[in-house]
């Protein structure tokens, strides 16, 4: 019987339910100093003076480091413009600035963690303020204060897309729907905040212990910074606290490599600790971007969409981190999964002194779909029609051209999945067409449904170099008895790590227990690229699935033991052209639909959701539990974005600090029902059919919820999240 | 700081430690007792990672002083199992599919275990209330809910 499509248990549940498991903060070794770090707290400044003595008295601080101790003193996922430590003596100009509250000034290192954070006080720093740009639409003005004064702007990607003729296509339409949408910022709020340890392995490696989503990335980022090989770097991921995204950028990974570098030319050879606090974690890593949306689209009276113009603006925060990458999806996603033959896009990322936004589940294809969708369903409403009907007259078939200029590869299902949704959440289908179905009364509530569909890539887009290593051991005589998997691929708990043993065994067709996992550890696993972008079941298993047979090829040549190391690399993508956006942004794709069932208190603008479906093809299900608890995940999640979630900077200081002021839903915030429904359209390339699918039903769920409050209370809200007190105001019952 | 000495039950077995005076259960679990299973999630009371079961309630360890526990009986994740055997709560989590991550569920394996312990047939919103303190950002909860209620009816 094929493991493929079986929920077996995970492979670190028994170690996480008996407390074994061991995360960055876990790791205790013998002789480990402290450290702390000295952050900024003010969005904008120059510094003009580091004075560390009063520091370095204190008894117990062995070390502080400011910018001249960093040697090569910047870093960054795509662009090297982030300081690591930000201060004067430095090489590169600028590197004297802090352009967000969570820019890092100092280091101490001490004996105990209470010694180094006396010792971060007592560091004493002079600045001199800068004048301050919060709102992205400001920073892109002549005249705003410069965040990076050697790039000439605070404009710092920038996209189009050029298809049709947009004013032809305006002119064919019969109805316009103009809009301005804003979608907020969120914090991923993982349970396990930013932790680390470094030292020296017995090979002279510096060794860093700490959570992220790429080992090599990581590794070749601390090489950089430290000017040493990276063959002299070593990443290691542990069990991790959740990531989502919020780990992609570097957190603590620089400055631990360079504490236990510094020590060592010191004659101190000791291992380094760093734990950051829940308020640390909150201004220390990047947030989900928040946008600006200006849009106009035009659809004839039979229902087809004819033109979609739209300008995007992404508030990019103080540093590039992933904008580039996460505006290139917005720009893709913003016209939705529909065919429309007039496309005009202009997309901005803009640096501001706001905390610097990323990756976050979705990676732009969130914001864009609500923007996408809201348009959407308001254009049927203008047209009298169903928007399921509506829907289905416009969205993407099979070798349909996308905005820009190609088709989707191979394996399209989106008319296939928004039917299965509808359907299941009570559309009926009609001889004159789809029909919504009628939303049970709740006594002294208004009720109402929505439904809203996206598409999301799976893997690295635009040309970024996109490749999957695995190796294979096999080991036996007549049989094989052991099997090794070597692979860095990240488990940051949705369940990699148990799809990867769970593959393996299917391509060598051994039970799973023979498998043994040596995971994420740059020493011994290639390179895997990162969790995100749905794409590690997909890659990973094209690599286990490559590694599996060379491997079986050269046990059956009597090789013993059997050894394979096998690259997976997908189609080619490539960029964007710079005037007509042309390009084959993607290799695969998953396809989701959700409809949403609310209902709204008119006495206190409370939203509950009643009822919600989601209907995902995940290609196929490897672990069909795991795909379940996947789209939970990101069902709430998104809730939370949609309804609660309410990240506040005033003047790039941030107001919710703590998770008592940065709410996210507990087990009494959470829909009353959830139905998954899993999908398996086969994507031709994935491995055994499988699709990405960890971020796809996080992507529809606002514009679902938004327009099912419009189909509950008649109104329109544009700005989300929608707490009690914005539906009030929408509704005019406070001022 | 000065050092207290306390006296403790953890997990069944009498603890002698030497604790400074300003220091949390959650410090003294963690750094003297090297039971790292009990997670620091917020140092605040507010997410529930630290949660353990002190003389049969639920408590964020991170929110009791340790010099406050002398004489206490304290329950952590390492405690649940019994000569090896996961207890019913640990079962069903893994069987439900209630873990992802897995930093919140130390916590939540000990809120609902009170729970338990004081209604051992507690309904779902009797579950949701004691594990509205425990934060999760993986699961949705769901999962997590039934694998309570399964425990309960085995209970």
């Amino acid at each position: 019987m094929s493991i493929i499509g079986q929920s077996i248990t995970r492979v670190d549940a028994e170690a996480k339910v008996r407390g074994q498991a061991l995360y960055p903060g876990d790791v205790y070794l013998p002789d480990m100093l402290h450290m702390k770090v000295k952050f900024a707290l003010r969005p904008h400044a120059r510094v003009v003076k580091i004075d560390t003595s009063k520091a370095e008295a204190l008894p117990g601080v062995i070390l502080v480091l400011t910018a001249r101790d960093v040697p090569v003193n910047e870093y960054g996922l795509g662009m090297y413009d982030q300081p690591v430590l930000c201060g004067p003596g430095g090489v590169k100009e600028y590197t004297d600035r802090v352009r967000f509250e969570g820019d890092q000034v100092a280091l101490v290192i001490a004996e105990d963690e209470e010694t180094a954070a006396k010792g971060r006080d007592l560091v004493d720093v002079e600045y001199e303020d800068l004048p301050g740009v919060y709102d992205p639409i400001e920073a892109m003005k002549d005249g705003a204060p410069l965040l990076h004064p050697d790039k000439g702007s605070n404009i710092f990607t920038r996209y189009r897309i050029r298809k049709g003729d947009i004013e032809e296509g305006f002119k064919k339409a019969d109805v316009i729907v103009e809009g301005e949408y804003r979608t907020p910022a969120q914090e991923h709020a993982f349970l396990q905040p930013e932790a680390g340890v470094a030292y020296y392995d017995d090979q002279g490696r510096i060794t860093v212990i700490v959570g992220g989503q790429w080992t090599h990335k990581d590794r070749d980022q601390i090489a950089h910074a430290l000017n040493i090989p990276a063959d002299q770097v070593r990443v290691i991921y542990p069990a991790i606290g959740g990531a989502f995204g919020g780990r992609e950028d570097m957190s603590v990974q620089i400055i631990l490599a360079l504490a236990v570098m510094r020590l060592k030319e010191k004659g101190i050879d000791r291992p380094v600790k760093i734990v950051w606090t829940r308020e640390e974690s909150i201004i220390g890593h990047n947030k989900r971007h928040p946008f600006i949306f200006q849009t106009r689209w035009g659809a004839t009276r039979d229902g087809k969409i004819v033109a979609a113009k739209v300008t995007v603006i992404a508030d990019g925060g103080a540093y590039a981190y992933t904008t580039p990458k996460v505006l290139g999806n917005a720009n893709l996603m913003c016209t939705g999964p529909y065919e429309i033959p007039n496309v005009w896009v202009d997309s901005f990322g803009v640096y501001t002194n706001n905390i610097p936004n990323g990756a976050f589940r979705g990676f732009g294809g969130p914001q864009s779909s609500f923007e996408a969708e809201m348009q959407v369903s308001k254009l049927a409403e203008k047209l009298g029609m169903d928007p399921v009907e509506f829907r289905m007259g416009n969205l993407l078939d099979e070798g349909a051209l996308l905005s820009v200029g190609t088709p989707l590869p191979r394996g399209v299902s989106i008319k296939k999945v928004v039917q299965k949704c509808a359907e299941t959440a009570g559309w009926t289908q009609t001889a004159s067409g789809w029909q919504a179905p009628k939303v049970d009364a709740i006594n002294g509530k208004w009720t109402g449904i929505g439904l809203a569909c996206a598409f999301k890539n799976v893997g690295f887009s635009f040309g970024a170099p996109e490749q999957c290593t695995a190796t294979i051991e096999l080991h036996g005589e007549a049989e094989i008895d052991r099997v090794i998997l070597k692979h860095s691929g990240a488990e940051v708990g949705q369940g990699s790590h148990t799809v990867f043993v769970q593959m393996a065994a299917e391509a060598l067709g051994v039970p799973v227990d023979r498998i043994e996992l040596v995971a994420s550890d740059t020493a011994f696993s290639e390179n895997s690229g990162s969790v995100s972008a749905s794409r590690m079941t997909f890659m990973a298993g094209n690599s286990i699935r490559g590694a599996a047979q060379e491997a079986l090829e050269k046990w059956e040549a009597e090789e013993r033991p059997a050894i394979s190391t096998y690259t997976y690399r997908p189609p080619k993508t490539s960029m964007y052209d710079p005037e007509t956006g042309k390009s084959e942004p993607n290799f695969a794709y998953g396809y989701v639909a959700e409809a949403v069932k609310v209902s709204v208190d008119p006495e206190t603008g409370e939203i509950t959701l009643e009822d919600i479906v989601c209907a995902d093809d995940v290609g196929k299900a490897i672990n069909p539990q795991q795909v379940e608890g996947q789209i939970e995940g990101a069902i709430v999640q998104a809730a939370g974005y949609a309804l609660l979630e309410n990240f506040i900077q005033e003047q790039g200081i941030t107001k919710t600090r703590t998770l008592s002021t940065y709410l996210i839903p507990t087990v009494l915030d959470i829909p009353k029902r959830v139905k998954p429904v899993v999908l398996e359209y086969a994507d031709p390339i994935g491995p055994w059919g499988a699709r990405g699918m960890g971020e796809m039903p996080y992507m529809p769920l606002a514009p679902a919820v938004i327009t099912a409050v419009k189909n509950a209370t008649g109104k329109w809200f544009d700005e989300f999240p929608l707490t009690p007190e914005k539906v009030l105001r929408g509704l005019g019952k406070i001022p | 700081m000065s050092l207290h000495r306390i006296t403790l039950k953890v997990n069944g077995s009498t603890e002698i430690v030497d604790v400074p005076g300003n220091w949390t259960l959650l410090q003294m679990l963690r750094e003297k007792l090297a039971l790292t299973g009990t997670k620091n999630g917020c140092a605040s009371g507010e997410c529930g990672a630290c949660t353990v079961i002190m003389n049969g309630d639920a408590v964020n360890s991170c929110m009791v002083l340790a010099a406050e526990c002398e004489g206490a009986e304290i329950i952590t994740v390492e405690g649940l199992s019994k000569e090896g055997q996961l207890d019913a709560l640990q079962k069903f989590m893994i069987e439900t599919g209630g873990i992802q991550c897995g930093f919140c569920t130390p916590g939540v394996l000990l809120s609902a275990k009170a729970l338990l312990m004081r209604n051992p047939n507690p309904s779902e919103y009797d579950i949701r209330e004691a594990l509205a303190g425990n934060l999760c950002r993986c699961t949705g909860y769901n999962r997590i809910i039934t694998a309570v209620q399964k425990a309960a009816a085995v209970h």
